[in-house]
C-alpha cells in the first residue's frame, strides 16, 4: 500500500496517539453523576435542535394548515370544557375569567403529557437510529421535551393575545411564578419520560398504559375545576396527597402567575404554594437523576431489543 | 514511530438471548416456562483484536459469523457481554446508509440532520455542503423531499454525507455496493483517498475481490470465533477454504 501523503497521515497518527483510549463498554457504576453524558449532549445540542425541527416539520408536512393544527386541538378542547363544564355544569359562575383559567391549565397539562407520552415513545420510534448510529440515546427523549416546549410557545402566543384582548394582562411580580412552575413541570415530566422511554423498549405495553393513566391523571389536577372546589370538600389528609402531585403544583403555579382574576378569589391557592413547588422541584430533580441512571443501565441492550 | 492503536478489542464475547414471547401476560403467567423459552446464542466468543491507526481492516466471514455484531461493538452501539472495547478519535459508522433520513424532509434538510447525527456541527456542514451535494450528484433534487428520490439517489446522498464527516475511524458495513458502476468507482476512490490520509477503515464485506484490493489486513470470523488475522490475500484463502469445508 503506497502512502503518497506521509505528512498528513503522520500528523493524524501523532494526534491519535495523544488521545486517551475510551472504553465503549465501560460498566458505569449506578451511583455516578451522569455528568459526562450531560457534557456529551451539550456538545451535540445542535443535533437536538435539528431533531426537534424534524419532528415538527415532519408532523405537519403536507397538511395545508401546518403548525396551526397544534393550536386547533387545545382550542377545541377549551371550547368543549368552557361550554360543558363552565356553562352547562356551571363552574364558570364561581371561577372568574373561566376561559383563561381553563386555557392556562390546558396548556400546562399539554406540556406535561406531551413530554411524557412522546418521551416514552421516543426510543422505540427512533429504533432505526438507535440501532445504527452512535450517539447518546438521551437525545431522543430530550428532543421530545424540545418539541413539547415549542408547542407550548405557540399556545402561549394565543393565551397572551386572549389576555390582552380582555384586558387582564398579568403585569405584576406575580407573573414570575411562571418560571418555577414551568421548571417543575419540565423536570418532573422529563424524569418520567426518560425512565419510561427506556422501559418501553423492553415492555411495549408501557406506551399504552401511560395514555390510560394520563386520562385519569387529567382529573387529579385543577384544570377544568378550581382548587377551591377541592379544598372545601373536607378531605383531610387526602388533600395533602392531592397536593403532592408535581403536575398539580405546576398547574397551580401557572394559574398563580397568569390568572389575573383569580388573585381576588379567597382560597384559590393552597397555603405555602412556593415551598411546595420548591420541595416538589427538588424531588423531581432527584427523580430525574435516578431515571437517568436507570436509563444508562438499560440502554446497553437497546440495539438488540429493538 | 509505530502507528498507535486506534481500537483495542480484548477478550470480547457477545451473547444474545432470544425470547420467543414478548407479551406481559405470557411473562407473568409462565414465569417458569419463560426460562424454557430462552435461547442463548453466542454471536462472538473471546475476540482479541488491535487495530492500529492508518490501516484498513476487512472483517470477513459467512452469514451469521458475527462480523456486523463486532462492528457494532466497535461503534459502541452494542455492549459486549464480557471483555472490553476501547477506541479513540472521531468515529463515523456507516452501518446503514441514510439511517437518519426522514422521507418527508428535503435533501438539504436531511444532509444537515444526518451530518449532525454523525457528529458534525452546523458550521462544518455548511462548509462542506457544496462538496457533499457535488459528490452525490443530486444537485437538481436537493430541495425535493427524499421520499421522491430513487433508491440510487437516496444512498448516494447518504454516502456523500458520511464520507465528508472527516472521521479518524470509519466503520463500513456492506454499503459500498451502492449506486451505479461510476458511483461505486467514486466511492472506492474516496476510500483510497482516506487511506492515503491515514484514516483507519474497518470494513465488513462479502465481496472478496474488493476486500483483497482495499485491505491491508483481514480478520476472518467463523461462528463467532476469530480464526484468522493477517494479510489480505491469505485471509481470503482462509475464507474460501471455509466455504469448502462447510458446503
Amino acid at each position: 500500500m503506497t502512502r503518497s501523503l506521509p505528512d498528513r497521515s503522520g500528523d493524524r497518527a501523532a494526534r491519535i496517539s495523544a488521545l486517551p483510549m475510551e472504553m465503549t463498554s465501560a460498566r458505569i457504576p449506578f451511583f455516578a453523576s451522569g455528568l459526562p453524558t450531560v457534557r456529551e449532549i451539550w456538545r451535540r445540542r445542535e443535533l437536538v435542535g435539528l431533531l426537534v425541527r424534524r419532528e415538527l416539520r415532519a408532523r405537519y408536512k403536507g397538511s395545508s394548515l401546518g403548525i396551526v393544527w397544534s393550536l386547533i386541538k387545545p382550542l377545541v378542547q377549551l371550547l368543549v370544557y368552557y361550554l360543558a363544564i363552565g356553562q352547562i355544569l356551571g363552574a364558570a359562575r364561581s371561577i372568574p375569567s373561566f376561559a383563561i383559567f381553563v386555557f392556562i391549565g390546558l396548556t400546562t397539562w399539554t406540556l406535561a403529557t406531551e413530554i411524557i407520552t412522546s418521551g416514552t415513545r421516543s426510543i422505540v420510534d427512533n429504533a432505526g437510529l438507535v440501532k445504527k448510529v452512535t450517539l447518546p440515546r438521551e437525545i431522543f427523549p430530550l428532543a421530545a421535551v424540545g418539541s413539547a416546549l415549542v408547542n407550548l410557545g405557540i399556545q402561549f402566543i394565543v393565551l397572551l393575545a386572549a389576555m390582552i384582548a380582555i384586558g387582564q394582562f398579568p403585569l405584576s411580580w406575580g407573573a414570575l411564578w411562571l418560571f418555577p412552575s414551568l421548571l417543575l413541570i419540565v423536570t418532573f415530566s422529563s424524569a418520567i419520560g426518560l425512565l419510561l422511554s427506556a422501559v418501553n423498549v423492553y415492555l411495549r405495553d408501557i406506551q399504552h398504559l401511560v395514555e390510560v393513566v394520563l386520562i385519569v391523571a387529567f382529573w387529579t389536577s385543577p384544570i377544568v375545576y378550581a382548587y377551591s372546589f377541592v379544598s372545601t370538600l373536607q378531605l383531610g389528609w387526602l388533600l395533602q396527597v392531592y397536593l403532592l402531585n408535581p403536575i398539580t403544583l405546576g398547574v397551580l403555579g401557572m394559574q398563580r402567575a397568569l390568572w389575573v382574576a383569580g388573585a381576588g378569589v379567597p382560597g384559590a391557592f393552597p397555603p405555602h404554594l412556593g415551598q411546595r413547588i420548591l420541595i416538589a422541584f427538588v424531588i423531581s430533580a432527584v427523580l430525574l437523576w435516578v431515571s437517568h441512571r436507570i436509563f444508562q443501565k438499560l440502554q446497553g441492550n437497546f440495539a438488540q431489543e429493538l | 514511530m509505530a502507528a498507535p492503536d486506534i481500537v483495542r478489542i480484548e477478550g470480547v464475547s457477545k451473547r444474545f438471548v432470544l425470547l420467543r414471547d414478548k407479551s406481559v401476560k405470557e411473562r407473568l403467567l409462565n414465569v417458569s416456562a419463560s426460562r424454557a423459552n430462552r435461547e442463548e446464542f453466542w454471536a462472538l466468543r473471546d475476540i482479541d483484536l488491535n487495530i492500529s491507526a492508518g490501516t484498513t481492516v476487512g472483517l470477513v466471514g459467512h452469514n451469521g459469523s458475527g462480523k456486523s455484531t463486532l462492528l457494532k461493538l466497535v461503534g459502541g452501539i452494542m455492549q459486549p457481554t464480557s471483555g472490553s472495547v476501547s477506541r479513540r478519535g472521531r468515529l463515523a459508522a456507516l452501518l446503514e446508509l441514510g439511517a437518519g433520513f426522514h422521507p418527508d424532509l428535503t435533501g438539504r434538510e436531511n444532509v444537515y440532520l444526518n451530518a449532525a447525527l454523525l457528529g458534525l456541527s452546523r458550521k462544518e456542514t455548511r462548509a462542506s455542503f457544496d462538496q457533499i451535494v457535488d459528490f452525490s450528484g443530486v444537485e437538481t433534487f436537493i430541495d425535493t423531499a427524499v421520499k421522491f428520490y430513487s433508491s440510487g439517489m437516496y444512498v448516494r446522498l447518504a454516502f456523500a454525507v458520511a464520507v465528508h464527516v472527516d472521521p479518524d475511524l470509519l466503520l463500513v458495513d456492506e454499503v459500498l455496493a451502492v449506486g451505479d458502476e461510476a458511483f461505486q468507482e467514486k466511492c472506492l476512490e474516496k476510500i483510497r483517498e482516506f487511506q492515503r490520509e491515514g484514516r483507519t477503515i474497518v470494513l465488513v464485506s462479502h465481496a472478496a475481490k474488493q476486500v483483497e484490493d482495499l485491505c491491508d489486513r483481514v480478520a476472518v470470523l467463523h461462528h463467532g470465533a476469530l480464526i484468522f488475522d493477517g494479510g489480505a490475500a491469505e485471509g481470503i484463502q482462509v475464507l474460501r477454504s471455509q466455504t469448502d469445508d462447510t458446503v
